[in-house]
């Protein structure tokens, strides 16, 4: 833990990454946890490091395989399996 | 379908512990997770809830030849979708493996919640639901494709050479056969020169013959270490 932050699957946008993280991680506890936030903060970091990220996930080709995990386990569904997962 | 579950407890209250999960990466333990990114993130008109998507990097070494076999290189990818819920007072994790999906998945829900008599502890739950879709009989199948096809590639390449060294034999063959000939009607006693003849002959389809089959054994090689 500490300041040691992972990175990002894509080394291009790790920096990014740290920076929306760390702004992230002071919301997450001075804000969401103390139920004083009505709105996902970070924006301008989270865009720019978003931005990079849906970029990296089409040039490795991760993309393919998201898209048919995502549509197995909607994330509106909170990551359950919609049905006959097995 | 097999089952999974276990149950532990973290001597640290609840709120610490979900602050702590988006930190948990990179530590000393689970040093076969690389990366660790956020590809989704929403809270909830009322502020309480907040839901991740989130794309996790392990490498693992697995042995060449396995992951040749069943095509997953050493990097792999999970999903996971966690929902923080203030009300509730839990935090789920649901995650499911991206790569070699087609030949097992595995469906791992995590979920932190308040000990019920200790606040400041915090009970862990984990169960995965792992389905292997790969048999033996689909493996070996593979094996079986793989090993077909190199072969099918290395028998006409063997074929090609081998046709080759007939050919030489066959042609010095027909020589022999003449040199023996004129041998039976001269007569005469110059067997030596006879035999240095045939010598070089048979030396000459023997240099033919090794020289191809260095050529191809080379291919056939290279064919296999593709593979390794």
């Amino acid at each position: 833990m500490g300041n040691v932050m992972s990175a990002s699957f894509a080394p291009e946008c790790t920096e990014l990454k740290h920076e929306y993280d760390n702004c992230f991680n002071q919301w997450y506890s001075e804000k969401f946890l103390k139920g004083l936030s009505m709105e996902n903060e970070c924006s301008k970091q989270w865009y720019a490091y978003t931005t990079c990220v849906e970029a990296a996930l089409v040039k490795q080709g991760i993309k393919p395989a998201l898209d048919e995990a995502r549509e197995e386990a909607p994330f509106e569904n909170g990551g359950e399996p919609t049905d006959n997962s097995g | 379908m097999k089952l999974f579950q276990n149950a532990q407890e973290f001597n640290y209250p609840w709120d610490q512990v979900t602050a702590a999960n988006w930190r948990k990466y990179p530590n000393e333990v689970s040093t076969h997770v690389v990366a660790v990114d956020v590809l989704r993130r929403e809270l909830d008109v009322s502020g309480t809830k907040l839901t991740s998507e989130r794309l996790i990097t392990c490498e693992q070494s697995i042995p060449k030849w396995l992951s040749m076999l069943i095509g997953c290189s050493n990097r792999s990818f999970v999903r996971e979708v966690s929902v923080v819920d203030m009300n509730a007072k839990t935090l789920t994790l649901k995650s499911c493996n991206l790569t070699c999906a087609h030949l097992l998945k595995v469906y791992e829900t995590v979920k932190y919640l308040p000990h019920g008599s200790d606040p400041e502890k915090t009970l862990f739950q984990q169960e995965a639901q792992i389905t292997a879709y790969a048999t033996i009989s689909t493996l070996c199948n593979r094996i079986e494709e793989w090993s077909v096809k190199r072969f099918d590639e290395n028998a006409s390449k063997g074929r090609q050479g081998f046709d080759s060294v007939l050919q030489v034999l066959s042609e010095n063959w027909e020589h022999r056969d003449k040199l023996v000939d004129e041998l039976s009607t001269k007569v005469a006693g110059t067997v030596d020169e006879i035999r240095s003849t045939t010598d070089n002959i048979i030396k000459k389809t023997e240099l033919k013959s090794t020289s191809l089959i260095s050529h191809y054994s080379r291919e056939i090689k290279r064919a296999f270490n593709q593979g390794n």
